[in-house]
């Protein structure tokens, strides 16, 4: 009874909107419906508190204002913004857990809220800060768990289970309990255990939080490849800059539950970057360059400068015009700075 | 005067966490209301085919609820949420702050938890004990007051101290917090006289969990049944208790400090 | 249903192994559950005795079969579901139930019975011990207990469903330990657990026989001890059949509107 991805030519694939999209999020029309809730609101003090007894105050939060998207087959996209932005809301809001008071969610042709049996058959929802996998028992009961509830046939099991093996290196952790596992350790089986069923689509929120540099890097490989291998449309939430980089070439920036930016990586730095990073080698040490442009490092003879995006080639043709230049560079500033370029907007 | 101010303190920080969820005290109002309910009528269910049980008549046993909630509403205010936030302490390792704090580490962390809305607990055991006792035509002498008064403070230290030596065996053990619970399922079977029970469980409720000599021993002192006997070994009990506690809680102290150097 | 017993398997293996991690704190907890029994059964043999022989048609004897077949019962019947929901929801762990393509009822359906065959190891002995201290008058035919196991499998689910719908409470409260409470107190009383049912005041009685109480713990009792007409149990086995199917279709409507309150954005 395993529960195999299924090729966009299988029946199932009819359900979707359009055969380019895998997943539609329109949930708010018009911004006076926009989905909210009240939060209680509460001053410091003694005198506060026992007033609070009797009474209460709250205030409307709007979680998503004016976020709309739709994401095609295969794709995988990343989600940015600070806390409290909306980026978990919306991923929940996908996988079901929330549901909009308004307009219209549809994940691989269904609508996530009514949570059908096909289409949890066909998701999974990782959370970086939160466990599904029991603490106290070894991961491969864990695991065996989830094989029942999903149907998954021993042969398509063990198949699955191989190859995870094979990229996250899981064998000498599935026979410990949860809680004798690392951070790092725990994270790649609570993905596994998320992929056992091999679901089309893949939420993820803060799939890399708290691990160190490296054990990022594994789960970051370990996705891109399951993406390509499955093609399995992810969606991605963090704060690390290099998942987003290395992973999504489509970006989704969202502030104060509103869209900000949608699209190419590369279109958002484009965009929102005015300043390129001009590097220099020259024939000779300590040059004064302030004259081209702001500079950033001046080490030996090398150079590092900052100039507006609309300067560069000029100050490009300048600098080999003018100096003895071994060598020369442009580059983007980090993504870092762009992101908050876009969020000082 | 130090001790005193901690102390005053401590409450005010309990008052103003309970503060932070408003509903705590009507939730605590209503279970103290409804468990002095179900005992009043669980009372009145076993009275209903009887005059006396165990030679206490329906009155005593209602003076003896009364103790019973009094006590059971201490040990819930304080002594329970302070010893578990002890193990708890000790085993995330926060206990080193204790520790650092320029004062005696056992009190601060005897008094670090207050559950203050379970002083409803203890007003309405209050109010119940002085009910039952005007309903009695206030029959008692000074002499046994003060017996009463006496032997509820030994038993309050008895059980304090049977507390704290549970909690301490955290030093050695780390995951063993419910070993407090054992403690609470023994603790209802003292709102009942322990002498209508079979040996065996009288003498676990007196010496291996003290229950008696909290509940069933001021019930009985102002009932007129208290014998010498008790009193001096309430007060003897209480002695031994409190001092090999405090030596117990020092050699864990050792223990914790050694093992986390 | 080759899914469901394979899905109920693996649940309740996990639930085993997970739940064997916390033996000495599952003895320490049965301590109350032991104990209570104990206690009613020393207070009323006493009354018993002061009373010179019986109370009702109670003799110390029929007190003490009463009470251990009752801490028996009590113990394959009681569910801590109420208590989990409220962690669950507030804790968010529900989450990780919703995404699965299966009704959370039956992962907790399958831990209780884990934990009922994990804690048999205590409670069995137990019962043996008490059988030889108290020396009950209880005799053991073989249709009564036939009938008996029937009445304790039907109370089981039909307590079940009844504390999950209420376990539901939690979607929209975050602190229904006060409804828990209430709910406790009711069933000291009306599942004869205080005192058996026929030794309490008329209303009282009234009240047992209408709610479902008397029907998941003191019904199974009374039939073991063989105390009970024919037409007694057979109004007994329909009492359950209602209850049970009261609980059902109040699990379907609270579920439902639970979720949904659940998942409204922002809860």
């Amino acid at each position: 009874m395993g529960h195999p991805i299924l090729p966009p030519s299988t029946p199932h694939s009819q359900k979707l909107t359009s055969p380019q999209t895998h997943i539609t999020f329109r949930p708010c029309p018009t911004p006076p419906t926009s989905p909210s809730y009240e939060v209680p609101q509460r001053e410091p003090g003694l005198g506060a508190a026992i007033k609070s007894l009797v009474s209460r105050t709250t205030r409307d939060v709007e979680a998503v204002k004016n976020i709309t998207f739709d994401v095609a087959p295969g794709e995988i996209v990343g989600f940015l913004g600070p806390n409290g932005a909306g980026k978990t809301t919306t991923l929940k809001m996908l996988s079901g857990l929330l549901h909009p008071t308004a307009g219209e969610i549809s994940v691989i042709g269904h609508t996530p809220y009514a949570r059908h049996k096909d289409f949890l058959n066909r998701i999974t929802l990782v959370m970086g800060q939160r466990n599904q996998l029991m603490w106290d028992i070894p991961v491969a009961d864990s695991f065996e768990r989830n094989r029942a509830i999903y149907r998954i046939s021993h042969g398509e099991y063990n198949k699955t289970l191989d190859e995870l093996n094979a990229l996250l290196d899981l064998s000498d952790l599935l026979s410990k309990p949860v809680r004798n596992l690392s951070l790092g350790e725990r994270m790649k089986c609570e993905i596994a255990a998320a992929l056992l069923h091999r679901p089309q689509v893949l939420f993820l929120d803060e799939p890399t939080i708290g691990l160190d540099v490296t054990m990022q890097r594994r789960i970051r490989a370990f996705l891109g490849e399951y993406n390509r291998r499955h093609s399995a449309t992810v969606l991605l939430t963090s704060h690390y800059m290099a998942d987003v980089e290395a992973l999504c070439k489509r970006v989704i920036i969202i502030h104060h539950g509103e869209l900000l930016f949608d699209g190419d990586l590369n279109t958002l730095i484009e965009r929102f970057s005015p300043h390129k990073t001009i590097v220099v080698d020259l024939e000779v040490e300590r040059a004064d360059l302030s004259a081209y442009g702001d500079v950033v490092t001046a080490e030996g003879n090398s150079v590092t400068l900052r100039v507006p995006k609309t300067k560069t080639a000029d100050v490009t043709g300048k600098l080999l015009a003018n100096l003895p230049v071994i060598d020369l560079t442009v580059e983007d500033p980090p993504i870092e700075e762009v992101i908050e370029q876009v969020f000082s907007n | 005067m130090y001790y005193l101010k901690l102390i005053w303190i401590f409450f005010r920080i309990g008052l103003l966490n309970e503060m932070a969820y408003r509903v705590n005290f009507y939730v605590q109002l209503l279970q103290s209301l409804l468990s002095l309910g179900t005992a009043i009528a669980g009372l009145a269910i076993v009275f209903s085919h009887t005059d006396t049980l165990g030679g206490w008549e329906a009155i005593d046993i209602l003076a003896l609820l009364g103790v019973f909630m009094f006590v059971g509403g201490v040990i819930g205010m304080v002594i329970s949420p302070s010893m578990s936030q002890l193990m708890d302490d000790v085993r995330l390792g926060i206990f080193d702050y204790t520790l650092t704090k320029p004062c005696d580490a056992q009190f601060l962390a005897s008094i670090s938890q207050i559950r203050l809305w379970r002083i409803i607990d203890i007003l309405l055991g209050a109010g119940v004990l002085i009910a039952a006792l005007i309903y009695r035509g206030l029959d008692i002498g000074p002499r046994e007051a003060l017996a009463f008064a006496f032997v509820l403070c030994t038993g309050g230290s008895i059980i304090y101290s049977f507390w704290l030596m549970l909690a301490t065996l955290t030093f050695w053990f780390l995951r063993i917090e419910n070993i407090l619970h054992i403690f609470q399922s023994m603790y209802e079977a003292g709102r009942w006289p322990i002498g209508i029970y079979p040996h065996w469980l009288r003498y676990i409720l007196t010496f291996l969990v003290p229950v008696a000599f909290a509940i069933t021993v001021p019930a009985e002192a102002l009932s007129g049944r208290l014998t010498p006997d008790s009193l001096i070994t309430s007060g003897l009990l209480c002695v031994f208790l409190v001092v090999i506690s405090r030596w117990f809680w020092k050699r864990g102290l050792k223990n914790y400090s050694g093992a986390s150097a | 249903m080759k899914y469901y017993t394979a899905t109920y398997w693996a649940f309740f293996k996990t639930s085993l192994l997970e739940q064997f991690q916390y033996r000495a704190a599952m003895a320490i907890w049965m301590i109350g559950r032991i104990l209570e029994p104990i206690i009613y059964l020393t207070v009323w043999t006493t009354v018993a005795q002061t009373r010179g022989g019986s109370v009702g048609s109670y003799s110390p004897a029929d007190f003490a079969a009463y009470y251990i077949v009752l801490m028996l019962v009590n113990q394959f019947t009681f569910s801590w579901i109420m208590h989990t929901y409220d962690f669950r929801i507030r804790q968010g762990e529900l989450s990780n139930f919703l995404l699965k393509p299966i009704h959370p009822i039956h992962a907790d359906i399958a831990e209780n019975i884990a934990y009922k065959v994990m804690t048999a190891v205590i409670i069995f002995p137990t019962a043996i011990l008490l059988f030889f201290l108290f020396e009950p008058n209880l005799a053991f035919h073989i249709q009564t207990f036939a009938v008996f196991l029937l009445a304790l499998g039907l109370a089981f689910i039909m307590r079940f469903f009844i504390e999950w719908t209420l376990a539901l409470i939690a979607f929209w409260t975050t602190r229904n330990e006060a409804i828990n409470q209430m709910y406790f107190t009711l069933g000291l009383f009306l599942s004869g657990r205080i005192a058996p049912i026929d030794l309490l005041p008329d209303a009282i009685q009234t009240l047992a026989n209408a709610l479902p109480f008397r029907w998941a713990v003191a019904f199974p009792v009374e039939l073991m001890l063989g105390r009970l007409s024919q037409e007694q149990i057979l109004n007994g086995f329909t009492m359950q059949a209602l209850w049970l199917l009261a609980g059902f279709l109040l699990i379907q409507l609270t579920w439902r509107l639970g979720v949904k309150k659940y998942s409204a954005v922002g809860s």
